[in-house]
C-alpha cells in the first residue's frame, strides 16, 4: 500500500504545485492519475520513487516512512515506466532487462533466464528480441521492452507516466488490455498517469482527477461517471461519456423513477381509465398502493382488460404473473438483451429485496439516446 | 647536394627522419595522452556543474586563440627551452577539443535516458560510466582525433624551442634556403597528421556502439 500523507511540492520556494495532496493506494489497485497538463501528475508520481523530493508531508510504503530506505534501494523496489521509454540504445533488449538484476550482482545465467521469462511476458518472443537493438523495434515493442525492464526485479509497485501516449491508438489500446492481463496475473500495484479519460476509465480501479496540484475526486470510473463531485470534473469526463461507455451504465441509470402502479384489489374498469389518463399500455400490479416499496405480483396490458370487458374480478386474479425482472445494477447490455430477446415492453427494476423500484421501457431506452445525442451536438 | 631528388635526399637522411620522426610522435602523443587525462574528466565535471561551465570553456578557449608561435614564445620565460614547455603547450593546445567534445558528448545523451536510469536506482556513477560515457565514447574520440591531428601540425613549431621532431628539419630547411630539406620536414608530417587521422577515425568507429552504428546507417 503506497499512502501520501499531506504532500506539498514547490519547485522554486514560493508557488506550490502540489498543495497537500493525499492518496491511498491499495496492494494490487491500478490508481490513475488524470488531469490537464501541468496539474502536477508526474510531480505526483516521482514523488513516490523520490526523482522529486517533496517539500511537506510523507510517503508511507507498506506503513513504512518511503525515507527509511536510500534512494537508491527505493527505487529498485518500485518499477517505473515512462513515455519516451528510455532504453540504453547502446545496450540490446535483453542488455536493457537485465541492467538492474546485474547491477544487484545475479550471475549471467539467472538473468538471461528473467530476460527471456519477461519477453514472454510481454508477448516479445525472445528468441527473436533479445539480441536486438531498441532502435530496430517500433514504438509499442520499445515500450513492451520498457514494461519488462521495470518487472526485471519484481517490484510490487509500478509507477508508470503516460506509458502509451506516444503510441497509435491501435498499439495504445493492445497495449492496454496487455496491462490489465498482467495486473491479472502478477497482482502489482500499479499508479499510473494519463490525460486520457478513455484510458483512464478502461484501466482503472480507482481514478484520481487531478487539477492545480489537488485531487479534486478519488472514485471508481463508475462513481467518476455518474457522480462528479464537481463541474470540472463534469466537463473533464464529458457529459455524453457515461453513453459512449455503456458497460458503464446499470438498470437504475437507465429507469423511470416515477413509478405508476397499482392495488391488486383494483378492478378492470379502474385501471383503463388510469390507463387512459397515464397514456399507459401496461401496469405493474402491487399488494397496495402505497409509496413504500414493494414487490410486484404480476402485471395487466390494456388488451387483456379490454378483452375481459367490464366485470368485477380483481386484478390479482386476472394479472399475468410470469414477467422478467432486472436487478438494479444489471448492465445494460444485459437489460437491452432481455428486452430483444423476449420483446418484453416494460421491464421492473428491483432493489436487493425484490422490491419494485422503477422501470424500463422503450421509452427510457430513447430518453437516454436522445440526451445523449442531444449532448454531442452541443459540445460540437 | 642540389642535384639530388627530394626522394635520393630522404633516403640520405633516412636516420635522421627516422629519429625525428619518432620524436615528434612522441611529443605529440604525450600531449594529447595529458590532454586526454585532464580534458575528460574536467568535460565531464562540466556537463554535470552548470556554473563552472562557461569559464572553463572560456579559459580552454583562450589557449586555443593565441597564436601557436606566440605561445610558444611565451612559455619560455616561464618554462625554458626543451621537451618540457613544449609538451606543455601541445597539451594545452590539445585540451578545448577534448574538454568541449566530452562535455558534448554527455551532455547530448538524451535526458528520458538518464531519467529511466535513475527512476529504476542507478547511482549517478553507475549512470555515468554505464549509460553516459558508452554513449560519449564516440565524440569524445572524435575530439581526440581532432587534437591530434592538429598537435602534429603545430608540434613542428616547437622546434624553435628546442623540442625536435620534424619541426627541426623544416626550420633547418628554411634557414639553409633548401627546399628538399623542408620538404622532408613537410611531407612526414602531414602523412604523419593524415595517417594519425584515419586510425584514430578507425578507433572511433570501433569504439561506437552497435546499436547506435546501425542506427546511423539507418538515418543515412
Ligand atoms: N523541474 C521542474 N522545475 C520547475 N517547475 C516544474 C518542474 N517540473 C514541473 N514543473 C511545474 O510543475 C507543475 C506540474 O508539472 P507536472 O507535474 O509535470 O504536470 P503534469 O505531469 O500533470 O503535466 C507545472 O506547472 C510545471 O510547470
Ligand atoms: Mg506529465
Amino acid at each position: 500500500m503506497i499512502e501520501l500523507v499531506n504532500i506539498s511540492k514547490s519547485y522554486d520556494g514560493k508557488i506550490n504545485v502540489i498543495e497537500k495532496l493525499n492518496l491511498k493506494i491499495n496492494k494490487g489497485e491500478i490508481v490513475v492519475l488524470i488531469g490537464e497538463s501541468g496539474c502536477g501528475k508526474t510531480t505526483t508520481l516521482r514523488m513516490i520513487n523520490r526523482l522529486n523530493e517533496p517539500t511537506g508531508g510523507t510517503i508511507m510504503i507498506d506503513g513504512q516512512d518511503y525515507k527509511k530506505m536510500s534512494k537508491i534501494e527505493l527505487r529498485r523496489q518500485l518499477g517505473y515506466v515512462i513515455q519516451k521509454v528510455g532504453l540504453m540504445p547502446h545496450l540490446t533488449v535483453g542488455k536493457n532487462i537485465e541492467m538492474i538484476p546485474e547491477l544487484k550482482g545475479w550471475d549471467k545465467e539467472k538473468r538471461k533466464e528473467r530476460a527471456y521469462e519477461l519477453l514472454t511476458t510481454v508477448d516479445l518472443p525472445p528468441e527473436d528480441y533479445y539480441d536486438r537493438y531498441p532502435h530496430e523495434l517500433s514504438g509499442g515493442q520499445q515500450q513492451r521492452v520498457g514494461v519488462a525492464r521495470a518487472l526485471a526485479v519484481n517490484p510490487d509497485i509500478i509507477l508508470m507516466d503516460e506509458p502509451f501516449s506516444a503510441l497509435d491508438p491501435v498499439t495504445r489500446e493492445q497495449l492496454q488490455k496487455e496491462l490489465l492481463r498482467l495486473q491479472d496475473e502478477l497482482g502489482k500495484t500499479i499508479v499510473f498517469v494519463t490525460h486520457d479519460m478513455d484510458e483512464a476509465l478502461k484501466i482503472g480501479d480507482r481514478i484520481a482527477v487531478m487539477k492545480d496540484g489537488k485531487i479534486i475526486q478519488y472514485d471508481t470510473p463508475e462513481e467518476i461517471l455518474k457522480n462528479p463531485a464537481d463541474d470540472f470534473v463534469e466537463y473533464f469526463v464529458g457529459k455524453d461519456r457515461l453513453w459512449k461507455s455503456p458497460e458503464m451504465l446499470r438498470a437504475s441509470d437507465i429507469m423511470h423513477k416515477s413509478l405508476i402502479t397499482v392495488g391488486q384489489r383494483r378492478t378492470p374498469a379502474q385501471v383503463i381509465e388510469v390507463m387512459k389518463e397515464k397514456d399507459l399500455e401496461t401496469l405493474f400490479i402491487v399488494e397496495k398502493e402505497t409509496s413504500k416499496p414493494q414487490p410486484p405480483i404480476g402485471y395487466i396490458t390494456r388488451e387483456s382488460l379490454r378483452e375481459q370487458g367490464s366485470n368485477e374480478s380483481k386484478m390479482s386474479d386476472i394479472c399475468n404473473r410470469e414477467f422478467e425482472t432486472v436487478q438494479h445494477d444489471s448492465k445494460m447490455t444485459d437489460v437491452l438483451k432481455i428486452m430483444d430477446n423476449k420483446l418484453v415492453r416494460s421491464l421492473p427494476v428491483l432493489d436487493d429485496n425484490g422490491n419494485l423500484i422503477g422501470m424500463i421501457t422503450r421509452a427510457s431506452i430513447l430518453n437516454l439516446i436522445t440526451k445523449a445525442v442531444v449532448n454531442e451536438e452541443e459540445n460540437q | 647536394m642540389n642535384d639530388m631528388n627530394f626522394f635520393q635526399f630522404m633516403a640520405s637522411r633516412s636516420d635522421e627522419l627516422i629519429r625525428l620522426t619518432i620524436q615528434h610522435i612522441q611529443i605529440t602523443g604525450l600531449a594529447v595522452l595529458l590532454a586526454v587525462m585532464l580534458g575528460v574528466p574536467v568535460g565531464i565535471f562540466i556537463s554535470k556543474n552548470r556554473s563552472l561551465r562557461s569559464p572553463i570553456l572560456g579559459l580552454a578557449n583562450v589557449f586555443q586563440t593565441i597564436p601557436s608561435l606566440a605561445l610558444f614564445g611565451l612559455i619560455i620565460p616561464l618554462l625554458g627551452t626543451g621537451y618540457v614547455p613544449s609538451v606543455f603547450v601541445l597539451f594545452l593546445y590539445a585540451l578545448l577539443p577534448i574538454i568541449k567534445n566530452t562535455f558534448i558528448g554527455i551532455n547530448s545523451v538524451e535526458e528520458s535516458i538518464i531519467d529511466a536510469g535513475r527512476g529504476m536506482g542507478m547511482t549517478t556513477n553507475q549512470i555515468l560510466t554505464k549509460v553516459e560515457m558508452p554513449l560519449a565514447l564516440p565524440v569524445i574520440m572524435g575530439g581526440i582525433r581532432i587534437s591530434t591531428v592538429i598537435n602534429i601540425g603545430t608540434a613542428t613549431i616547437a622546434a624553435l624551442i628546442g623540442a625536435g621532431g620534424l619541426g627541426e628539419m623544416i626550420f633547418k630547411g628554411i634557414s639553409m634556403a633548401s627546399d628538399n630539406m623542408v620538404l622532408a620536414g613537410a611531407v612526414p608530417t602531414a602523412l604523419l597528421a593524415i595517417f594519425m587521422d584515419k586510425v584514430l577515425g578507425m578507433v572511433e568507429t570501433k569504439l561506437t556502439p552497435i546499436g547506435i552504428t546501425s542506427q546511423k546507417d539507418k538515418a543515412n
